[in-house]
Parts: structure tokens; C-alpha cells; sequence
């Protein structure tokens, strides 16, 4: 219970206010039902969503932009706070890590993004139509990989602290502005509204399979629903780049020795082709399926994250309406 | 790697250009600081400001101060490469992957099989061999190529055949008047070759098709899948089990591999193309 502090919105917005002088600030800004994070000023302090899933870009992309020089990483001037983070992106930061970091091979221009991120989680309080995180296992309020949680409730800002990096800016806050406990009642509040979202997405989503259950299935479908649903699918990749888990990409060259990762997509036609011509994702039908055998078949059995947060993004951005849930769900039921 | 950029490549000359077939020419690098690697790794060769691409190097892993790699004229970066005429600078990054499995080769019967322009590993694989002959009871390598102009390492072809413990037999799909030796595809050598399959192990570098055929018939002999090792080619990008483009099942051949047992991959979608 020690590590909740409150504070009034409005104080809240003041320190946000003054923390612009040592830090970018990036936060959701809402037009109409969607949001996206984006860089905070002192105009736009007031206008910050909170408790609403979720951006429409991943976390990913502030450690994986869409192109970025991977030679020259240099510091950048200022660390950056990102707020507003749901749950399903913070989980889904694992498989990065997992990646990026690994034991063997670390990430230059990944690591430096990633240490110069605070990380400010936020507890779901409403859901959007396809959110189905607990149906993977994760819960829609931040457990990892956070520095703060934040909870707007009322007129009532309520952080938690998770990390000493989440300590120092707590510090930071409260040198700008008097912070207090919360009571017993006002927690039980923030932890009742997190019981009630967490039942209300196992309400929506019992019937979909859990992450293993759709990995047997994925495994052991013939090839008829892949082609089958892949009949509006027109390869753009909106449903990799868009989502938190994805993390493939292209170096090219740079005069000087230097490359410039942009991300890519299996999606793609050529994702796999080789110099000799051969190519295992020639047909649009098996590029469809192999987003899903790495998802919920190949990434299981290597790493120890989720591939898939169930954030439903890919839903989402899909132009053919492609819904993989109701792939699952179809997959599920035969 | 640790506390260096996985990207940056290091700086290596080109020493020399060796034309090896119409369509094949070897390179040799000296890079600016020593460069270890074991054989059946790769490396990634960069041409500054045009591109990328993996190479396994064909020289003997056991020198550090130069290396080679031989490359086949396939597209962009290969054709830039074939343009080089020596003197030119290139970034290499490396080396990468899982080789062959020299341990597992001590005390056999080393059966090797190659096709085209997968004699490139294979020489360095070769150069190791010959350099540890007393830990081998024989190789036998079987080689396959188009045609006898793309047969490639001439002179190292009769050095080879001038050492007791190592056999060599060729073989073109396409022969001419000169050609003396077999016609047909690569796995007609394997009916010829006399080899104890108990003591033995077969490592396969080559076309995909080569590849599978020669898999096929390995099987057909009588080796089991554990003693085969293959070298497997896929698209790659970053080389660091990273990109993604190399995914063969959950495997990342760049890291994972290049070099897998058989039996670690038969299952795997698509590993022929
Ligand atoms: C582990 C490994 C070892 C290899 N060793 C050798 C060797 O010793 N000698 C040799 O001649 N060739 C070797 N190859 C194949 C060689 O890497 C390709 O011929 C080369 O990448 C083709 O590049 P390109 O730009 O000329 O061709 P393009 O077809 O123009 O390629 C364009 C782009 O596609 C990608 N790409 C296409 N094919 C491949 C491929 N097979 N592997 C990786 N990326 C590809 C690359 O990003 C490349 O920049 C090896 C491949 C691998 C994976
Ligand atoms: S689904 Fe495709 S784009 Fe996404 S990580 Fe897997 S291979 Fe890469
Ligand atoms: S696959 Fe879809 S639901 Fe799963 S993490 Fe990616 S975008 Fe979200
Ligand atoms: S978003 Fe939809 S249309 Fe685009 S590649 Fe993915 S499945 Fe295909
Ligand atoms: S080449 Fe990038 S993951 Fe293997």
C-alpha cells in the first residue's frame, strides 16, 4: 500500500507541466472513439486520455520505429515518459525483449530506446470491441514492465510504483507538488474497477480458445480455412505492423557502412524468397497462414513470452474484414 | 559480441579476384583486425552503400589473418560483387550460426555431398579435414555440377585426390568431350560409393532440389536421419536471430543453424524451397 501516491488531476497536469523541461512526454489524445499517443505539450496536457484502451499504434513502435538508423545510436537528448500504456502492450513487450536481448546478439538502437523509456501503465476501465487479452492470460491492468501504473478515478490521479525508475519520478513529482497516501477505500476502488473489466472481458470472450488450445488447432488445420479466409486478404501487412508483438524487419545499406532497419512483414510477397528463386511463402494463402503458425505455434515453442496479447488490433486494421478470432472460433467448432 | 554493434561490420580488403566458373568467382578478404571463424558458419559481406548478403567462407577456418568466400552470380549484391576487381573495400560482419559438427566427424567414415556452388563451405569444411586427417578413417566427396565449365576448384580437386584418406568422384548433369568422369545428377554418385554406413556420418550442401534428392537417398542407403547434416539457405536479413526472414518453423536458420541434423528439421514446412 506504500507504494500508491495521489494527487489531484489538476496538480497532476501542473508537474506534468513542469516535467516537459527534462523529459519528452508522449500520451494518448483522443479524436472521436480513437486515440493515439502522441508527443505531449504544454497546450495539450489537459486534453491526456486516461483508462481507455488503447492507441491505435503499439507500444513497439517507440523501440522498433518504422525506419531507423541502426549504426548510429546515438543518446538521444532527453529521456522520454510514455503514458497511457495499456496492459496487453507492457506484456507484450516480453517477446521483444526476448528477441532484442537476447543472451547471444543485444540490439544497439532497441536497448537504447528501451532504456530511455519510462513507462507509465494504465489500468483499463472501459474496453473496445475486440480486446480479448485474458483470453491469453493477461490481465487489463499493468503486471510488468512498468515503471508507474496510473488510474484516473474521479478527479483523482493514483499512481503505483513498480520500479525504482518509477520511484525517482515520483520523487521528481513530489518535489514539484504535494503528493498523498490514498485510504484503504479509495485502493479498494481502483481495485474493484479492475475486478469488474477483468469479468467483463472473460464474459465477452468465453467462448474463444485459450493461447495453447489455438496453437493445437492452427497446428493441425489443413489448408481449407486458410484459403478460405484468405480470400479478401490483399497483403498489405496492416495486421503485422500493427501489432505489438510483430517484430520483423529489413536492413538496407547506407553509404559509410550503415544500415537502416525498416520494418517488414511476412505478409509481404518475397518475405522468404531467395537468390535462386525459390520462395515458401509464394502463395498468398500460406503468407496468411505463417502470421499464425508463428504466433500461436513456432514463438511457443521457442520463447517464453506470448506472441499474441490479444489486443485485437489486427482486427481491426484488417481491409479484407479479417477476423482471426472468428477463424479461431470456426477452427474451434468443426 | 557483447558491448559491440551487431550491425557494424568490420573493414576487409579485396586481395583478389579468382574467376572460377562463368558464373562463380572467389573473393579474398583481409580484414583489418583478425577474423576467427569455424567452419560452416557464415558471414554477411557488405558493399558500402549497396547491400548485403550472407556467404559462408571457403577457406580454412584455421587461418584468421585473410578468408575467402565464393559467390555465384545470382542478383543485386552478387552482381555488384562480380564487378569488383581487388583493391576495393567491403564491411564483414560474423561469423554467424551454428557449423558443421566437427566432434561428431572424428573416428568416421565422412561422406560429403555437394552441388554447384555449395563446394564453397564445403572446401573449407574440406581444408579442416584434411588439416585433422588423423582423426578421420576416410572422406568421400561426392560432387555434382551443371556442367564440367562449372565445376569449380580444379586444382584443389587433384590436390585432394593425391591424399590416401580422401576420395573424390564428380559428376555433371550436361557432359562434353572433355568430361571423364560421371554424367547424371549427384545422386547417381551415392550408387558408387563405397562406405561402412555404421562408421559413417553425410553432411549435404547445395541446391535445394540437390538437397532433397540426395536426403532421399541417404535415407534409401540406410542412414538414419541423425547422421545426416544439411546446410540450409534462406532469405536473412540480419543474420542475429532477429528479422525474421530466415524462419524455418520455430528455428532461426542464422542463428539455429545454418547446419541442422535432419532429423531436427524433416518436419518443418517447406524445407526444400
Ligand atoms: C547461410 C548462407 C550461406 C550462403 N553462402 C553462400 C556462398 O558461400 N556462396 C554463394 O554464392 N551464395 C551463398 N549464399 C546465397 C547468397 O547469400 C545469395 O545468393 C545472396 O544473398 C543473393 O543476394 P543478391 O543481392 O545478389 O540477390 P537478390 O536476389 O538480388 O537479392 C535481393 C535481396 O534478397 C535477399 N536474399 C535473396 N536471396 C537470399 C538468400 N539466399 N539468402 C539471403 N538473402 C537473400 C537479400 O536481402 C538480398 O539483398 C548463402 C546464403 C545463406 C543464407
Ligand atoms: S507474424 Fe510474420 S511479421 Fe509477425 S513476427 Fe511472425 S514472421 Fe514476423
Ligand atoms: S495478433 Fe492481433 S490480437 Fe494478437 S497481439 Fe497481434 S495485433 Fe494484437
Ligand atoms: S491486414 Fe488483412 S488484408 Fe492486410 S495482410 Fe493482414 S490479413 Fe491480409
Ligand atoms: S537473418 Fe534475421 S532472423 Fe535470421
Amino acid at each position: 500500500m506504500d507504494t500508491y501516491r495521489s494527487l489531484s488531476k489538476q496538480e497532476w497536469e501542473k508537474a506534468l507541466t513542469q516535467l516537459l523541461n527534462h523529459y519528452h512526454i508522449y500520451a494518448p489524445l483522443a479524436w472521436g472513439e480513437n486515440q493515439d499517443y502522441e508527443r505531449i505539450d504544454e497546450d495539450s496536457v489537459a486534453d491526456i486520455i486516461y483508462n481507455r484502451p488503447k492507441p491505435a499504434s503499439p507500444l513497439k513502435t517507440f523501440f522498433l520505429p518504422v525506419k531507423e538508423n541502426v549504426i548510429n545510436t546515438e543518446k538521444s537528448d532527453k529521456k522520454r515518459i510514455i503514458l497511457g500504456i495499456p496492459s496487453c502492450d507492457l506484456s507484450g513487450a516480453n517477446i521483444l525483449d526476448e528477441i532484442y536481448l537476447d543472451d547471444v546478439f543485444v540490439d544497439p538502437a532497441y536497448k537504447k530506446n528501451r532504456d530511455e523509456s519510462i513507462l507509465i501503465g494504465s489500468d483499463c476501465h472501459t474496453l473496445q470491441e475486440h480486446c480479448h487479452c485474458t483470453t491469453y492470460g493477461i490481465r487489463p491492468y499493468p503486471e510488468e514492465n512498468h515503471d508507474l501504473t496510473l488510474s484516473l478515478v474521479e478527479d483523482t490521479i493514483f499512481m503505483h510504483i513498480n520500479s525504482d525508475k518509477g520511484e525517482q519520478l515520483v520523487r521528481e513529482i513530489g518535489n514539484i507538488t504535494q503528493l498523498s497516501e490514498p485510504t484503504e477505500n479509495e485502493i479498494q476502488e481502483i481495485l474493484d474497477k479492475r475486478k469488474a473489466v477483468e469479468e467483463e472481458l472473460n464474459r465477452r470472450n468465453r467462448d474463444l480458445p485459450n493461447y495453447n488450445a489455438t496453437g493445437d488447432l492452427i497446428n493441425s488445420s489443413g489448408d481449407e480455412i486458410w484459403k478460405k479466409y484468405s480470400e479478401t486478404c490483399v497483403s498489405c501487412g496492416a495486421c503485422a505492423t500493427i501489432c505489438p508483438t510483430c517484430t520483423c524487419f529489413l536492413l538496407l545499406e547506407r553509404p559509410g557502412f550503415e544500415k537502416v532497419r525498416h520494418l517488414d512483414a511476412c505478409q509481404y510477397p518475397g518475405f522468404e524468397k531467395v537468390a535462386a528463386g525459390e520462395d515458401p511463402l509464394k502463395e498468398l494463402y500460406k503468407r496468411f497462414r505463417n502470421r499464425y503458425m508463428c504466433k500461436y505455434v513456432w514463438k511457443p515453442e521457442k520463447f517464453e513470452s506470448t506472441a499474441c496479447t490479444g489486443c485485437g488490433r489486427c482486427i481491426e486494421a484488417c481491409i479484407g474484414n479479417i477476423s482471426k478470432n472468428e477463424l479461431f472460433m470456426e477452427l474451434y467448432n468443426k | 559480441m557483447k558491448g559491440n554493434n551487431i550491425y557494424k561490420p568490420v573493414k576487409a580488403k579485396v586481395r583478389e579476384v579468382i574467376d572460377e566458373s562463368p558464373t562463380i568467382k572467389s573473393f579474398v578478404l583481409e580484414p583489418e583486425r583478425k577474423f576467427y571463424f569455424k567452419t560452416g558458419q557464415f558471414i554477411e559481406v557488405a558493399l558500402d552503400g549497396i547491400g548485403e548478403a550472407p556467404f559462408t567462407p571457403s577457406s580454412s577456418p584455421l587461418i584468421a589473418e585473410q578468408l575467402e568466400v565464393t559467390v555465384m552470380k545470382t542478383g543485386h549484391v552478387t552482381e555488384k560483387m562480380h564487378q569488383m576487381q581487388g583493391g576495393e573495400t567491403v564491411g564483414i560482419r560474423g561469423p554467424f550460426g551454428r557449423g558443421y559438427p566437427l566432434e561428431k566427424l572424428y573416428g568416421k567414415e565422412v561422406l560429403i555431398i555437394g552441388g554447384g556452388c555449395g563446394f564453397a563451405p564445403l572446401r573449407s569444411l574440406l581444408y579442416n579435414l584434411e588439416a585433422e586427417k588423423e582423426k578421420i578413417k576416410k572422406v568421400t566427396f561426392c560432387y555434382g555440377s551443371k556442367n564440367p565449365k562449372e565445376c569449380i576448384y580444379e586444382p584443389y580437386i587433384q590436390k585432394l585426390r593425391n591424399i590416401n584418406e580422401f576420395e573424390v568422384m564428380r559428376t555433371v548433369d550436361d557432359a562434353d568431350e572433355t568430361w571423364t568422369e560421371e554424367v547424371g545428377v549427384a545422386t547417381v554418385l551415392l550408387d558408387k560409393v563405397d562406405v561402412n554406413i555404421n562408421e559413417s556420418v553425410a553432411v549435404v550442401v547445395g541446391p535445394p532440389i540437390m538437397m532433397k534428392f540426395s536426403v532421399q537417398k541417404l535415407e534409401e542407403m540406410g542412414y538414419p536421419d541423425k547422421k545426416i547434416y544439411l546446410s540450409m539457405e534462406k532469405n536473412m536479413s540480419c543474420a542475429v536471430g532477429k528479422c525474421g526472414h530466415c524462419m524455418m518453423g520455430e528455428y532461426f536458420v542464422c542463428k539455429d543453424g545454418p547446419v541442422f541434423r535432419y532429423d531436427e528439421i524433416k518436419d518443418k514446412p517447406d524445407i526444400w524451397k
